[in-house]
Formats: C-alpha cells, structure tokens, sequence
C-alpha cells in the first residue's frame, strides 16, 4: 500500500495502515491541515487476576487539536458489534477520553462524497 | 440520473432562511458585517439569507480546491475580495459534515483578525463531525446522511439550479 509524505502526522516513523480506508483517511485529514497520530496509544480494558492484560483497543487514529481518538471499521455494519462493546468500555473506563467510530457505511459515503478511491 | 424524491420544497428552504436572517439581523445590529460564501455550492443559499438580512453587510465569495482535485493540500483557488480585518465574518455555507472545510476556512480566515467568525449553515450532519471546535452559530436543518441535489447541490455540476432539495437517487 502507498505511503504518502504527510504534512501534518504528528506521530513517529512512517505509519502502517491496516486497510485502504485508513490510508484514505490519512490523506483526508492531512490535505485539510488537521493534524494526527496513528495508533499512538493502546488502552488496557481488561486484565487477569495477575495483571496480564487480556482486552485492549488501539484506537487508529489521534487528533491533538480536537483531543479525539478515532476508529476506522471496515466491517459490515453487522459485524462491528465487537467493537461498540470495547468503544462503550472505553468509555466507562476512560470517561475523559474522546473517541468515535468510523463505520464502513460512513467511510463509503465519505468517498462518495469526496470521490475516493477505497476499491482497494 | 434523476433528481431523486423531494426532500425540501424551496418554499421551506426559503422559510428556514429567512428565519435565520431574522435571527441573524437581530445578532449583527450595529456591525459590521461580512457575508462570506463558499463556491459554488452555497451559493443559493448565501443569496437567499444575503436578501432575508434586513441589516446593511457586505458580500464577499471564497473557493476552495475540492479534495479530489488537490494535491499537497487545501488551498483557495478563491480569495476574498475585501478585506475582514476588525470586521464580523459570517460564513454561509450549504452543509458542515465532517467539518474539514470549515476548519481549514475558519483557520485561514482568522488569520486576517476579523472582529469576530461565525457559520451559518443551510445543512448540518453533527453526527459525522471530525472536527467539533466550529463556531457554528445558525442551522437551517439537521438533515440524515444522505447525498442531496438541488438548491445549490450538484451531481457533476448539474442540478445546482433545482428549486427544491432532493435527495439524490441511487
């Protein structure tokens, strides 16, 4: 997958992205001037009675102006179910912390809207 | 390709502006107002809500590079004719989705020190916000996530003229 220059990543290294969407996002927030991380933090949500964590969620992207956590879902509306539940609990667990998902439905009117390319 | 269903007649759109006028008219007495109008969607709807403000204010266009179109980033293919320094800016504008836009045109337009920014929006998408720290003071409708033509809404740059709002067919 390509890997733009970015004007405004605020994060380290040259950022990996899982999917074709993401990717595009990137390139939307950045033509825009909004600056952004990618995955810089991952919140714990569960842990064992030892401590070990067994339930996480690494939010895609980070905006510092905005304070705002997103994530990118490519998942069909009826299989993102997983992730409401771990957004919820992020949200019990972290109530200062700001975070929306991005649904596949949004992503593909977005592109519409904007005449991206996501075929990919 | 056909309009689609009729969401809005232009009677209601009408209406909507000139209820935001009256609001607006009563918020800007005594200023000095500027009416500034991205191209070329919300056009109309700057037009409409220019004529329904019974106060005097300037007029002012600006155009932006559409994101497909651009390469290294947004710039405005536009600038204003006039100058916003110590002057009130309000932005009439057809929709605030993701409010990208927005952000980049208000960042840019504070640059120039206007006396005060604010946005009067046709269309408002909230729930698909990216950016929330917008100044929008004036909506004319929350509307669902659909694609529109009409009043100022294109398809290709056709459609634009269409008196009422439709929402796009598939």
């Amino acid at each position: 997958m390509e890997s733009p220059d970015f004007q405004v990543f605020r994060g380290a290294g040259r950022p990996r992205f899982a999917n074709r969407a993401e990717l595009e996002c990137a390139k939307l927030l950045d033509y825009y001037g909004v600056p952004w991380d990618y995955e810089p933090r991952t919140f714990v949500l569960e842990t064992d009675g030892e401590g070990r964590v067994t339930e996480a969620f690494t939010p895609d992207f980070f905006l510092p102006e905005q304070n705002l956590y997103l994530e990118i879902t490519v998942m069909k509306q009826t299989l993102v179910t997983r992730k409401n539940r771990k957004l919820r609990k992020l949200r019990q667990l972290y109530p200062d912390v700001n975070a929306k998902l991005f649904y596949r439905r949004d992503v593909e009117r977005l592109a519409e809207r904007l005449r991206l390319d996501l075929a990919s | 390709m056909s309009a689609g269903e009729r969401y809005l007649t232009a009677g209601q759109l009408l209406a909507r502006a000139r209820e935001l006028g009256a609001a607006i008219t009563r918020d800007y007495e005594q200023r000095d107002l500027v009416l500034v109008v991205p191209l070329r969607g919300s056009f109309i709807f700057g037009v409409d809500l220019s004529r329904s403000l019974t106060l005097p204010h300037a007029i002012d266009f600006v155009e932006l590079e559409p994101y497909h179109r651009g390469e290294r980033g947004v710039r405005l293919v536009k600038d204003l004719d006039g100058d916003i320094r110590g002057r009130d800016v309000l932005i009439a504008v057809d929709v605030v989705d993701t409010g990208l836009t927005m952000h980049y045109l208000c960042k840019t337009l504070r640059l120039r020190e206007p006396a005060s920014l604010s946005i009067a929006t046709l269309l408002d998408r909230p729930y698909r916000r990216l950016v929330d720290d917008l100044p929008v003071g004036y909506i004319g409708f929350t509307v669902p996530d659909e694609l529109f033509v009409g009043y100022g809404f294109a398809l290709e740059d056709r459609y634009r003229n269409l008196p009422d709002l439709h929402i796009r067919a598939a």
